[in-house]
């Protein structure tokens, strides 16, 4: 599926409107997109490599980043394996109330991630409706465990989303062909829908992790924000900021800018391999 | 085909095995003090108080403690305990936020019956203005002046915020006090208003507020004057300019007794004692804060100002007349309309 | 028909379906002897895929029931009937090659590695595809995507072979090619076959018996010359092969219809004055100015000829019978009888008709 590019000619001789939007459009990324990202690496560099090295390397900043990756992870691996589960349930069965699951998967969208966090302390919180009847030591909130909880009620719907229209669209006659050839509707699964979904759920993994690392807003509620124990790298960059060390705040946002980049990247460059059916 | 499941294989679990959450920053296993301050008490607390103690309490008990902090404007800092964050020890702006923890059963009643009725250290709010002070700026009512663009931080969220307010209404019922023997209560509340008039963003914190200031943005700023001296000492192209009555803010820092399991009990009582011993005061002198316990010790900083009239929140009658008077009252629904 | 159903490969008996108000099948009966290949031929939407879909296991009947040999299968679930279905799309798993594809079925029985190898081989060999094994399906023609389809279906050694309109992507020469290639296949290896189509060319090519399905129904099962040349219905007359039709009245033994009437090897089933139609082929047609009409055909009536076509093989008249409602009907001649006696339009004819059915009329009611 590589773009569909345009060869139609549609005027005589040289064609302005080309290089014009063109143009227009790289205008308007630049105040938006490129030049707001661009000054984090100009000023990151302009005290030298050293310095930002060295921002880069404290031990704070190293376990926010930690901390970041980890718990995006889990809560990546466990959203993949909800979203697979969700998607399949709800792509092959009809039942009452299915069109309602559907929208209240997709709602952690859009819900502000503020209301996410507010509404999970509500909830496990050391005085919430659940949190209460917890044991002390059990704690969730103010916890690594309650950033991975935050991370995923907010990045929920991103997995599903992307691997549910691949299920409906799949061509039903293969798991069909499959059953007919003696698979239980396990085996089906794993060795007909899977294989197929591979990219999807490839796609599902990394688009789910990238928004995972930099979520904010509910995080610095659920964590505490506790430097070297439960900050994670968004609310380092935040905390930094706030305490006028932007150098640290600044090596940090790099590192975070670098990555998603890198991440988009392969989304972009490997879509092909992703979607070869 | 089977090597590239190998490798896979290999790469997924490699990776698992480097996902367990990493541990903390400060070492675990030995017993941990959490403190949750308000942000300008990053500093001395990082630096000096806490190191201070760990190695006293060491040479004393021979046990390796270890602290985590986490710092945000005072009201939220409060909001977060009252949401059930692990902290042990508090360190607040405002005596309010205090109250607040106390009818939420955080604190103990008697939480003042401490050395200094709770208060571990005070600062006066000066103005900060750009080096040349190019507006002429020589008391709080010049910033009610149009053309100047004030940053102040949030009064919802900071207790500095708070802290500055008093400082302004206080400093005109002040001087008109000196001036005629009376309170000029419109006076303060006109000028009140037009210096908020200036106010074009409002920050977080205090801390946030400076760094805002930092960045470029702004003609003034009202703070705490240890967050003023910090950045000259950091060498911005600031002055600060020195009202003639201003307010000294007192912070209390109290134990968080719900969360002091009974074995953690003597080391955090006595790290809340220890705020109050002379060489943590030192240290706060050190950092640009006043010493609570003794004038004299300031007289070691040369760079602390001489403050002409100087007042506390008693002036208003204490934080219980203060808040619904002049917070509410005033500010809320009079200023800010 | 007999009543004993242990002699068939498979049994359909009584079976209906409904989707919501709809109603696709109604009262399908049929059976599939060892080793036969039976064709379900009808138009789009007649019921054929469902059929199929209700003899591999994949919808249920609303009522009837499905016989593999002795062993009643209706209630059996579709992966454990063992029934070989090939798409219409062949929904050849696009992520496995050849190879894996047409092990699949035996990996899911957990047969052992060598066996699977062996059994693959001997598949891979049967349908030639000896060079394209690693390949994966969307590296193969349209051609061989099928054959592996069949090979994989062969793979477990299923009761039945189920295939639903094979040859439909596929262009006209590869069609004819294939279906021959098949037929010769399936014959070999002797496994009863259903296959469900639309074109009656196929069909006739195909099949050792074609039921023909229009609506929900079975009209006709039958061999191929039997559904052909003794088409019990106008539906599978017109269905198989072309037909003209001429309405007309059954009267003392005759079919008349207007001017022209008919004398009828068979009259027993029919009363007098019932309506019946007519039905004769095109091939069947017999032209001849009207003075050289030989004397054993029967004279139908006499016509005008208004177009004449080249049509390769064979000439397409279309002529205009100068009975009741100038009806025009097709006729075909082959080449002998254009050379020895060209036509050109315009010109009078008279038809004879070489060979003929008289069928009860499919839509007027009866009159008298």
């Amino acid at each position: 599926m590589s773009a569909n590019l345009s060869t139609v000619r549609h005027t005589r001789g040289f064609d302005v409107i080309k290089p014009l939007s063109v143009t227009a459009l790289i205008l308007m990324m630049l105040p938006l997109i490129l030049l707001p990202l661009a000054s984090i690496f100009i000023f990151g560099m302009s005290a030298g490599l050293q310095s930002f090295w060295h921002a880069l390397t404290m031990p704070d900043a190293i376990f926010a980043l930690k901390l970041s990756f980890v718990t995006s992870f889990w809560a990546t691996l466990f959203n993949i394996f909800f979203g697979l589960f969700a998607a399949y349930v709800l792509a092959r069965y009809s039942f009452w109330g299915r069109n309602a699951i559907i929208v209240l998967i997709s709602i952690p969208t859009a819900i502000p991630t503020a209301v996410a966090g507010f509404a999970l302390l509500l909830l496990w919180g050391p005085y919430g409706l659940l949190g209460r009847y917890l044991p002390t030591d059990f704690q969730i909130m103010f916890t690594p465990y309650a950033i991975i909880l935050a991370n995923i009620f907010v990045t929920f719907p991103l997995a599903f989303g992307v691997i549910m229209p691949v299920l409906e669209t799949m061509n039903r006659s293969l798991e069909e062909a499959s059953a007919t050839m003696g698979a239980t509707r396990w085996q089906t699964f794993w060795h007909v829908t899977l294989p197929s979904l591979r990219g999807a759920i490839v796609g599902g993994a990394l688009l789910t992790f990238a928004r995972s690392v930099g979520e904010f807003g509910s995080t610095i509620l659920v964590s505490g924000n506790l430097s070297g124990r439960t900050q994670t790298a968004p609310l380092y960059i935040f905390a930094k900021f706030n305490e006028g060390q932007v150098e640290a705040a600044n090596a940090v946002a790099i590192v975070l800018a670098v990555f998603s980049f890198v991440i988009f990247s392969i989304l972009f460059f490997a879509r092909d391999w992703l979607e070869t059916d | 085909m089977r090597m590239r499941k190998l490798g896979i294989l290999v790469l997924i679990t490699s990776f698992f095995l480097t996902a367990c959450l990493p541990g903390p920053t400060s070492k675990h296993g030995n017993r941990s003090i959490t403190i949750y301050a308000f942000s300008i008490m990053k500093e001395s607390l990082e630096r000096d108080i806490v190191p201070a103690f760990k190695e006293r309490w060491k040479q004393q008990h021979g046990e390796d403690v270890s602290f985590s902090y986490s710092f945000a404007g005072s009201e939220t800092v409060t909001n977060q305990i009252l949401q059930g964050a692990p902290a042990d020890i508090a360190i607040l702006s405002i005596e309010l936020d205090v109250q607040r923890l106390i009818k939420a059963g955080f604190v103990s009643q008697d939480w003042f019956a401490t050395p200094q009725r709770g208060i571990v250290n005070k600062t006066p709010f000066v103005i900060l203005v750009r080096a040349g002070n190019p507006l002429g700026i020589t008391d709080f009512a010049d910033l009610g002046k149009p053309g100047v663009k004030l940053i102040h931080p949030d009064p919802v969220s900071s207790g500095g915020a708070q802290w500055s307010i008093l400082s302004i209404y206080g400093s005109e019922l002040k001087k008109s006090e000196m001036e005629s023997g009376q309170q000029d209560k419109v006076r303060a509340l006109n000028t009140l208003k037009s210096v908020w008039g200036n106010v074009f963003v409002t920050p977080e914190s205090a801390r946030a507020a400076r760094t805002t200031f930092e960045t470029g943005y702004g003609d003034a700023l009202i703070t705490y004057e240890l967050e003023a001296l910090l950045m000259k000492q950091a060498g911005a192209p600031v002055e600060i300019v020195v009202p003639k009555a201003t307010i000294f803010s007192e912070h209390p820092g109290v134990v968080i007794e719900r969360n002091v399991t009974a074995d953690e009990r003597d080391v955090v009582n006595a790290f809340r004692n220890f705020l109050w011993s002379e060489e943590a005061q030192k240290a706060f002198v050190k950092n640009n804060f006043r010493s609570s316990t003794n004038d004299a010790l300031n007289e070691a900083n040369p760079h602390l100002v001489k403050i002409e009239m100087p007042f506390t929140v008693h002036y208003f009658g204490g934080w219980e007349k203060a808040s619904p008077e002049i917070i509410d009252g005033v500010f809320r629904d009079q200023v800010k309309k | 028909m007999q009543n004993e159903t242990e002699k068939f490969a498979v049994s359909v008996r009584g079976v209906s379906k409904s989707f919501g108000t709809t109603t696709v099948l109604s009262d399908i009966n049929f059976d599939v002897l060892e080793g036969e290949i039976l064709v379900l031929l009808g138009a789009s939407g007649s019921g054929k895929t469902t059929i199929l879909r209700v003899i591999s296991g994949l919808e249920l009947p609303d009522s009837g029931s499905v016989r593999f040999h002795e062993k009643d299968v209706t209630d059996v679930p579709a992966r454990e009937r063992g029934t070989g279905v090939i798409f219409q799309s062949y929904a050849l798993f696009p992520k496995m090659n050849v190879e894996k594809n047409i092990g699949y079925g035996l990996r899911l029985r957990r047969r052992p590695k060598a066996e699977i190898k062996a059994r693959v081989n001997e598949l891979i060999d049967l349908v030639h595809l000896n060079e394209h094994r690693e390949k994966s399906p969307s590296q193969l023609s349209g051609g061989q995507q099928q054959r592996v389809a069949i090979a994989r279906a062969l793979a477990y050694n299923p009761e039945v072979l189920l295939f639903d309109e094979p040859f439909g992507a596929l262009d006209a020469q590869i069609r004819t090619m294939l279906r021959r290639e098949i037929r010769t296949l399936l014959k070999a290896i002797k496994v009863p076959s259903v296959f469900i189509t639309h074109d009656q060319e196929e069909a006739l090519e195909l099949g050792d018996r074609i039921a023909v399905i229009n609506k929900g129904s079975i009209e006709q099962i039958g061999t191929p010359y039997e559904v052909y040349m003794h088409p019990e219905t106008e539906y599978v007359a017109t269905f198989l092969g072309a037909a003209n039709i001429l309405p007309g009245i059954f009267r003392d033994g005759k079919f008349t219809a207007d001017s022209t009437s008919l004398d009828l090897d068979e009259s027993g089933n029919f009363r007098d004055g019932q309506s019946v139609s007519l039905v004769f082929r095109p091939e069947d047609v017999f032209l001849r100015r009207p003075e050289n009409l030989k004397q054993h055909y029967q004279q139908l009536a006499d016509g005008v000829v208004e177009e004449v076509s080249f049509v390769g093989a064979f000439e397409r008249l279309t002529v205009k019978l100068l009975v009741g409602k100038d009806k025009s009907i097709v006729v075909t001649r082959p080449k002998t009888e254009t050379s020895m006696f060209p036509l050109v339009a315009g010109q009078n004819v008279t038809v004879g008709l070489v060979r003929f059915r008289v069928l009860p009329s499919a839509a007027r009611s009866a009159e008298s």
